[in-house]
């Protein structure tokens, strides 16, 4: 009876990692990028499915809902606002030489990680105890909420700090735009540029209104 | 059980996979897509040894949810440069602004 337990549990690891080896090549490789952002959000999923395998039930709805749920979301967002995100021509390296050194790179970190993870004594002969899977998230909220719960904090206060970074960069950028374009620039602006500059603000009409106004006189 | 090494293979083929997306692809979304698979692959490989070590704690498991907050914060500020890059250049691509930075400025 175990023995079958054991095997079927097996069935259901290859099953999962073959998924998700599969999906993850479909991130890396399909064509259009709307594609390889919802592959990646499936990848995922199946991630998740690992981490219940693992006995851990919180992290594998934490997968969910963060990565599948939010960081795809924000990537097919960012994929919708960025007009020419979608260029398929210009993603892999140009030259093949490149593409070589890229591969012999990452074969190379899979090489080194391969050494250091399977040659190094993990105590792989000490069976585990079994842990319920309710234990589990019990023990998981007291470790958190009990003891540790500065760290809680910590990740509270690096997404606030996350948030408030994005939002002043975006801001910063704006006021960065208006600036070059009132003092830097005695060349003329493209014709292109022409009605972007009028309706990004007043400064640059004013500023130029001043200076002929001072010809003028 | 499953044994440990299952897991760490799985882990490393994905952090391989994620090594290989951000040396050779040049668009940034794409390289976006592959640190967060590189993710995948540590958050993986830190349950398992937690799991199979030779006491449980719950350690690697606070962690992993560390890592996906970072993970998250990592995403949206990465989106955040990216939309000021392609206000900049004009594209996601690594290798044209070497080349156009002159027009623009």
């Amino acid at each position: 009876m175990q023995e079958a337990e054991i095997l079927f549990e097996n069935i259901e690891f290859l099953l999962i990692a073959g998924v998700v080896i599969v999906l993850a090549y479909l991130a890396l490789e399909h064509r259009d990028i709307v594609y390889a952002a919802f592959f990646f959000g499936f990848m995922a999923t199946g991630v998740a499915g690992i981490f219940i395998l693992l006995e851990a039930p919180f992290v594998a709805g934490l997968q969910i809902a963060i990565y599948t749920g939010g960081i795809t979301a924000l990537i097919i967002f960012g994929v919708l606002l960025i007009p020419r995100a979608q260029d398929s021509t210009l993603e892999v390296l140009h030259s093949p030489r490149m593409r070589k050194v890229g591969l012999v790179l990452s074969i190379s970190v899979v090489v080194i990680s391969a050494l250091i993870a399977l040659l190094f004594p993990w105590q792989e002969s000490i069976p585990p105890e079994h842990i319920p899977l309710s234990q589990s998230l019990e023990g998981l909220a007291e470790w958190l909420w009990g003891t540790h719960a500065v760290y809680l904090e910590i990740i509270a206060m690096l997404l606030f700090v996350g948030l408030v970074g994005s939002v002043a960069i975006i801001r910063m950028e704006k006021e960065e735009q208006l600036r070059p374009r009132t003092e830097d620039f005695s060349l003329p602006i493209p014709e292109e540029s022409e009605p972007e500059s009028a309706t990004s603000g007043m400064p640059v009409l004013e500023a130029r209104d001043v200076k002929e106004e001072k010809e003028v006189e | 059980m499953v044994p440990l090494s299952w897991y760490m293979v799985l882990a490393l083929i994905l952090i391989g996979m994620g090594a290989y997306g951000m040396v050779s692809k040049r668009n940034l979304i794409r390289i976006l897509i592959s640190a967060e698979i590189m993710a995948n692959g540590v958050n993986i490989a830190l349950i398992a040894l937690a799991l199979y070590g030779p006491f449980f704690t719950f350690t690697a498991q606070a962690l992993v949810i560390l890592v996906i907050a970072v993970a998250a914060a990592e995403t949206a500020l990465a989106m955040v440069l990216m939309l000021l890059y392609h206000r900049r250049y004009r594209t996601v691509d690594l290798g044209i602004p070497v080349t156009r930075t002159e027009e623009v400025s």
